[in-house]
């Protein structure tokens, strides 16, 4: 049986409901088949002890918005790219930003910033005072290093 | 007997990230049969700017910034998508002649988004007559931002709980005049799209995309509505002033880049009748709300969490906030809509020519500030 | 320059030379941020900057005098913007547009822009601003003219 809690609406008015991670996927479905066909974005936050991940749904046909929050301990959350496909980059992006594993996403790469950056910089003890570099390779992808190499 | 080695049949080809026909830094990596591309990957973080890493570092009143920066060629809509967002967390209801100052100023932003749009989208597919069209109509728009905010593309007009600066007569006047002789102006530059047999070969029936495909790769926007979807965060869930005013919402059946460029000439209409509705309509009383005044504006404090929604000239633009009760923001999320339509542009590169992906690339009207942030 | 009585002019190979680069720069067509919206507008015809020689935008960095970098240079781009230096032919000119191009601008405290492209490319001419008017890039394009003429000191 999925368990889904509908907490107190935040400041906007919107529902909000929240899931637990193994509960994600049927819970997902489940809005899915009640016409929640757009998935319009997939925020991580990092709340120092655990990794909150809030999914913003909304429906054409009820004109509805509402919001589902999971978390977890170990930085892995199940992936949605299989029910929505803007989940694809919107997962991207949140594992470049905050490192979190989304298991069965098709290809988990970074998207904004190149290969071999270390660290993610929206955790919130991600250090900003390391600088790191940026090269190119030979057939024009980039890899971050701590060495600046030539042409810095 | 000799045998040959079977020849790879497929090349692959990188395009970007510096070229002349992209709107920006977006790199494509290509695979090609011959001039037919089999697979597009669009790669992108060439303007990643750390955007929502620094609103986390600064005060709700000076992350405003960073968001005229997103959509530099909107940024007025930008900065009235982040303060539904703030307003909603801060607790500060702007005044009623503040929205409508807002809901002006960001229709006019919109005209000015799709007059560049229109005269980049003329220069990839080789017309370089309407460049010069719409920049000069866009000019008279920039001499109204700059005499409101003092700036020329990157406002900062609005704050939050009002706007910067009142509006005055001259403002008012330059916006009639502008209101008043734009649509004919329009016209002619849209005589020289549509009568042009080059620009309609190059752009009917090229670019189909799906309802489906758009709604699950969620599309927002002219690309949206391009595909037959009749949805306005505008109509939806009507932020300012916008339930007050009465316009439509165009929408295009073709699905093709034609049908979103005639999607978007619509909409310049459309704003322009709502600006002459909302001109008229701008009550009397305060600019801003007292509670959020100058010297007060770093105080403020935001708890729990909020998500504004607007209707940007590229789509849905959303902003997240959650606050911590500290006058800096906790976490800042950005939904680019130019982000989602990117992505969709896998779908839609498979099995065209090189020259119509650049058409079809053109008409996302892609921002690179809002795709990376 | 000396004019004779005779209505003949005499210069130095030299000084024609630089006259005729200096009112020939062609810019390379990269825009990389906001500032790439006014350097289109450069082009456009209120600020019209054929008047000065430079309304020939080229596609390729073989085909271009000057490089206007126009917007944020962030980490992952820097070595294309290297890359793209490298391909100019000589003699090759750079103007940093913008204050995000001069030190970062808003973005210098964060983690993924470089603090001035003058750490990856030499710089000839700054225009500050965020973003510059058309007028001040026209002010530093002037500006350029005279170093290339060796009119100004440095």
């Amino acid at each position: 049986m999925v368990e889904i809690v509908e907490e107190p609406a935040g400041k906007d008015k919107r529902k909000i409901f929240r899931v637990k991670k193994e509960d994600l996927i049927p819970a997902m479905k489940s809005f899915y088949d009640q016409g929640y066909d757009h998935l319009s974005l997939i925020t991580g936050i990092d709340r120092r002890d655990k990794i909150e991940v809030v999914y913003h749904l909304h429906s054409f046909q009820k004109n509805e918005y509402i919001v589902v929050k999971t978390e977890t301990l170990n930085d892995t959350v199940p992936s949605v790219t299989s029910i929505w496909k803007s989940a694809d980059w919107d997962e991207r992006e949140q594992y470049d930003m905050l490192g979190i594993t989304f298991e069965g996403h098709p290809d988990l790469r970074r998207i904004l910033l190149p290969e071999g950056w270390s660290g993610y910089p929206l955790r919130k003890n991600y250090d900003l005072s390391k600088v790191q570099f940026v090269n190119m390779d030979e057939d024009g992808n980039d890899y971050a290093s701590f060495d600046p190499g030539d042409g810095w | 007997m000799e045998t040959t080695k079977p020849v790879n049949k497929y090349v692959e080809l990188n395009m970007g990230p510096q070229h002349p026909s992209t709107h920006g830094v977006l790199r494509l990596k290509l695979l090609l049969d011959g001039e037919t591309v089999k697979r597009v990957e669009p790669v992108i973080g060439y303007l990643h700017r750390n955007a929502e890493k620094i609103c986390e570092l600064d005060y709700y009143c000076d992350s405003l910034l960073y968001f005229d920066r997103m959509d530099y060629v909107n940024s007025l809509s930008m900065e009235a998508g982040f303060l539904e967002a703030a307003e909603k967390l801060l607790g500060i209801e702007p005044p009623e002649r503040a929205k409508w100052i807002r809901t002006i100023m960001a229709e006019l932003s919109r005209i000015a988004s799709h007059l560049v749009w229109a005269g980049a989208y003329g220069l990839d597919l080789g017309m370089l007559t309407p460049f010069f069209y719409v920049f000069d109509l866009r000019e008279q728009l920039l001499n109204i931002f700059t005499e409101a905010s003092g700036s020329r593309l990157l406002t900062n007009y609005m704050s939050i709980g009002g706007v910067y600066q009142d509006f005055n007569d001259k403002i008012i006047y330059m916006i009639k005049d502008f209101i008043n002789s734009f649509p004919k102006k329009l016209e002619e530059v849209f005589n020289l799209f549509v009568k042009n047999d080059i620009f309609i070969s190059r752009t009917k029936g090229i670019g189909i995309l799906e309802k489906d495909v758009a709604i699950s790769y969620g599309v927002t926007g002219p690309m949206l509505r391009g595909s037959g979807v009749d949805y306005d965060v505008r109509k939806a869930e009507p932020y300012l002033m916008y339930d007050k005013v009465n316009f439509d919402i165009p929408v295009s059946y073709a699905k093709d880049c034609l049908g979103r460029f005639l999607v978007r000439y619509e909409e310049m209409r459309q704003s322009v009748k709502i600006v002459k509705q909302a001109i008229n309509k701008i009550p009397d009383g305060p600019y801003f709300n007292p509670k959020a005044k100058k010297s007060l504006m770093i105080r403020l404090r935001g708890e729990g969490e909020a998500y504004g929604r607007t209707e940007s000239s590229k789509g849905e633009f959303g902003v997240y906030l959650v606050g911590d009760g500290t006058v800096k923001p906790y976490r800042v999320r950005v939904r680019s809509p130019t982000f989602k339509n990117l992505s969709v542009l896998r779908e839609l590169g498979k099995d065209v020519m090189i020259a119509d992906l650049v058409a079809i690339s053109g008409s996302i009207d892609l921002v690179f500030g809002e795709v990376d942030r | 320059m000396k004019t004779g009585d005779t209505g003949i002019l005499t210069t130095t190979m030299e000084k024609a030379m630089e006259w005729g680069r200096s009112n020939s720069i062609w810019p390379l067509t990269f825009g990389l941020a906001c500032c790439a919206i006014e350097m289109m507008a450069v082009q456009a015809s209120k600020a019209d900057v054929s008047r000065f020689g430079s309304e020939v935008f080229r596609n390729s960095p073989r085909q271009s005098d000057l490089m206007i970098v126009s917007g944020t240079v962030t980490k992952k781009m820097a070595p294309r913007v290297r890359r793209l230096y490298d391909e100019m032919p000589y003699p090759k000119y750079v103007i940093a547009m913008g204050v995000c191009v001069i030190q970062g601008g808003p973005y210098n405290q964060g983690y993924s822009v470089v603090l001035g492209v003058d750490r990856v490319i030499p710089v000839d001419v700054y225009v500050p601003g965020c973003p510059p008017t058309p007028e001040a890039l026209i002010n530093g394009l002037i500006t350029l003219q005279k170093k290339i003429r060796g009119e100004t000191d440095r």
